[in-house]
């Protein structure tokens, strides 16, 4: 792994620039599009599944930027190895683990089991037809000896997940930033929080991959940027987001990533509106297949 | 929840060395191909960045209109559309990931120390011949996966970096899921073991210069919000140059303010600081500041009785009229070698009640550092052979830490604080001896 270089205490971990041309997946045949679509919908389920377990939000938003990190690179995981759902599950274990809030493989699992479940999951990319009307509980239910393989799967791919990132599991999350910044520049109201946390909480599904290329700060002071002109809220005179350390290049790069991320879920949710986004290894494959097949036609 | 998941992961066994050296050639042969095809590929990306800049113009051109108007009047340092850019426009360096290094990288030179967490070893990093340390850790095939502790251990360490604390070069593994080593700079001695060896006692100006670094390291970890909870001299590393490491932060645990409630099961229990002893289940960084000493006297703090465990505890009569006002002095005649102004100092080191331990900033102030003799520069330090490079150094009877998952060990407190009470003028302080039931 890269040695160890020494954290500071409000920055991450970032990817770099060989990590970003090339992903294990796209080493793998798994097409760019499609990977980026599998990490939406793993981002999308990893939230959900943390709201289900009530985990906080902070927590949850490491859990997704774990599971970002985890595909990345060369030497990241890749799609055709390794199920979306499986790293999913093993990265809100691992970041509850490390929280004040820890839960067990078992609530974990069954959280997963009714969100995967093609009867009973509410999630669009896993039902693209909705739940059925009153899915009978066999269908989402982990039976004993299921639970038994599972959790034999999920601290396997806990450990895999550490072993992949080189440990490097410490997340830092931009919220308090935002908050403390807005304190700062005296412009706290809570219609603007609401508003900052949103555009905080969409960019961790970004395809630009906005939490592992830049860091909290950064983000922090995008979101108040967006959300303070969304909110018609007037901060200070001046290029204020130089005090905060970020110049108005990468200030207007991911003022229009969080911008589009609006049009980015409404694509995906167009793009897969009859058939479910594929969670497993196996299904990728078989996604590739059939990609393979109708270009060959 | 499917079959071809059971499959995958149950009979194609990952571990396989062989099937994961295949899998590693593929991807190696893979790469390869991918490196040829590097050139089409940047083509590509400036299509994409392209593609992109396109999108922000359109962007900005048609949704953002009307708030560009209005921002007009407002502001002038517009940010979006002001400049083009990249897809990737800011790369400052940061700390990276990669995965985790093999450990056969670096042979074994000698077994180090066996504690209570993990084996220790010195080791040859095998490429560039550098002595390090190798610590591995202890699983004990825990149901909940990848123990917390060593997770912690981990990433402390990781955020950790300062001087006085020891450096973890990197994590490696070995071929079972269950082998995770941490790599560390190999530091000669700790201070346990030294201390039982040296012929001689370190001199006043040496303690000051160890204290001055502990209380650096102490002082760094707090600001970080770090708790290290089993601050003690076998965790404390200590190299030929006078340089003093901490170590082992397999207890060591984030606390936030408020603090959230914490586990008691932490610190040796020499080195406890009372509102642990006595169940308290909110602490803070003062926990560390008392371990600095070492074990308590007697002293007094109002409200302990109210903590859980107190109720077990039984006090010598006189005990309970005790009120005292300022800080209450350690008994003169049990340290006979300290100044005044060092017998102040670990006075209000070992305060019985957290409120009253001074913090670090306050102790680092405090005049014992600034009377003579001054501290001694750490070059002027003298060196001492190690049992750590040269043998297998000889174990001695030391409270460990309670193991994790162990329950917080019933104390009997009928002999903590046993010894007659009679003011701070005979054998109080020599009398605290724990029993474990
Ligand atoms: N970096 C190092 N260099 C030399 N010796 C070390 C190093 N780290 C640990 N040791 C030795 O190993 C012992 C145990 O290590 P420690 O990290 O305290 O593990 P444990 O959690 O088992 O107490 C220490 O007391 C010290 O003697
Ligand atoms: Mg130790």
């Amino acid at each position: 792994m890269a040695p160890i270089q020494g954290l500071d205490s409000l920055s991450n971990a970032l990817a770099t620039l060989a990590q970003l041309s090339t992903s294990s997946s796209s080493l793998d045949g798994v097409p760019t599009d499609l990977e980026a679509s599998v990490r939406f919908a793993g981002s999308l389920l990893t939230q959900a599944a943390g709201v289900l377990l009530r985990l906080p939000q902070e927590v949850i938003a490491q859990a997704v930027v774990i599971f970002t990190r985890f595909w990345i690179g060369p030497e990241g995981g890749s799609l055709a190895i390794y199920s979306a759902k499986d790293i999913s599950a093993a990265s809100v274990y691992l970041t509850a683990k490390l929280s004040f809030q820890p839960t067990s493989p078992r609530s974990v699992l069954n959280v997963y089991s009714f969100l995967l479940s093609k009867e009973a999951s509410p999630l669009w990319f896993v039902n693209p037809n909705g739940p059925g009307v009153q899915p009978a509980p066999e269908t989402y239910y982990l039976s004993e000896g299921t639970y038994q393989s599972e959790r034999l799967v999920l601290l396997r791919m806990e450990a895999t997940i550490l072993r992949t990132l080189g440990f490097q599991i410490r997340v830092i999350i931009p919220h308090t930033i935002a908050l403390t910044y807005l304190q700062t520049m005296n412009a706290t109201s809570p219609a603007l929080a609401k508003r900052i946390f949103e555009h905080l909480s969409a960019a961790l599904l970004s395809p630009q991959l906005l939490y592992v290329t830049h860091q909290p700060n950064a983000l922090a002071v995008a979101a108040i940027y967006l959300g303070a002109r969304e909110e018609g809220v007037k901060l200070a005179d001046g290029e204020w987001w130089k005090v905060f350390d970020v110049d108005r290049e990468e200030l207007g790069f991911l003022v229009v990533a969080m911008r589009s991320m609006n049009g980015f879920a409404m694509a995906e949710k167009d793009k897969w509106k009859t058939q479910p986004i594929p969670l497993i290894a196996d299904d990728v494959m078989e996604e590739l297949e059939k990609k393979r097949a109708s270009d060959g036609d | 929840m499917s079959t071809t998941l059971k499959s995958r992961w149950a009979d194609d066994n990952d571990d396989d060395p062989e099937v994961e050296a295949q899998r590693k050639h593929e991807k190696e042969k893979k790469k390869l191909a991918k490196a040829t095809k590097q050139r089409k590929l940047e083509v590509k990306d400036s299509a994409q960045e392209q593609q992109q800049q396109e999108d922000e113009n359109t962007f900005n051109g048609e949704a953002e209109r009307p708030a560009k108007r209005r921002r007009l009047s407002e502001d002038a340092g517009m940010p979006v559309e002001a400049e083009p850019k990249r897809a990737i426009c800011l790369r400052f360096p940061a700390p990276e990931w990669g995965p985790c290094r093999h450990v056969d990288n670096f042979e074994k030179l000698n077994h180090i120390e066996e504690g209570s967490y993990g084996w220790v070893s010195r080791a040859k990093d095998i490429v560039t011949g550098e002595i390090v340390a190798l610590k591995k850790l202890k699983m004990e095939n825990s149901p909940d996966g990848f123990p917390v502790t060593g997770l912690r251990e981990i990433q402390m360490l990781m955020e950790a970096r300062h001087h006085n604390i020891v450096h973890l070069r990197e994590v490696v593994v070995g071929d079972k899921m269950d082998d995770v080593y941490l790599v560390m700079d190999f530091l000669e001695h700790d201070l346990k073991t030294l201390l039982d060896e040296m012929r001689e006692p370190f001199l006043p100006s040496e303690i000051k210069t160890l204290l001055l670094q502990i209380l650096s390291a102490t002082e760094f970890l707090h600001s970080h919000w770090i708790l290290h909870r089993d601050m003690k001299t076998s965790n404390l590393l200590m190299n030929n140059r006078g340089e003093i490491k901490l170590a082992d932060f397999g207890m060591a645990r984030y606390y936030g303010d408020p603090p959230p409630k914490l586990t008691q099961l932490v610190v040796t229990l020499w080195y406890r600081s009372p509102e642990l002893l006595l169940g308290s289940e909110k602490y803070g960084p003062e926990i560390d500041i008392f371990a600095v000493t070492g074990p308590p006297t007697q002293q007094t703090w109002p409200s302990f009785r109210s903590l859980p465990n107190a109720r077990s505890l039984r006090l010598p009569p006189s005990s309970k009229s005790a009120s005292v006002t300022g800080p209450v002095l350690l008994p003169r005649s049990k340290f006979p070698y300290l100044t005044n102004a060092g017998l102040a100092l670990m006075s209000v080191l070992l305060a019985l009640n957290p409120a009253s331990r001074p913090n670090v900033a306050e102790c680092l102030k405090h005049p014992y550092f600034h009377e003579d003799p001054r501290p001694k520069p750490k070059e002027m330090f003298p060196t001492f052979p190690s049992k750590a490079r040269l043998e297998r150094r000889r174990r001695r009877e030391t409270p460990e830490a309670p193991k994790h998952g162990a329950e917080a060990p019933q104390l009997d407190f009928a002999d903590v604080f046993s010894a007659p009470l009679e003011g701070d003028t005979g054998e109080v302080g020599a009398g605290f001896t724990l029993r474990l039931g």
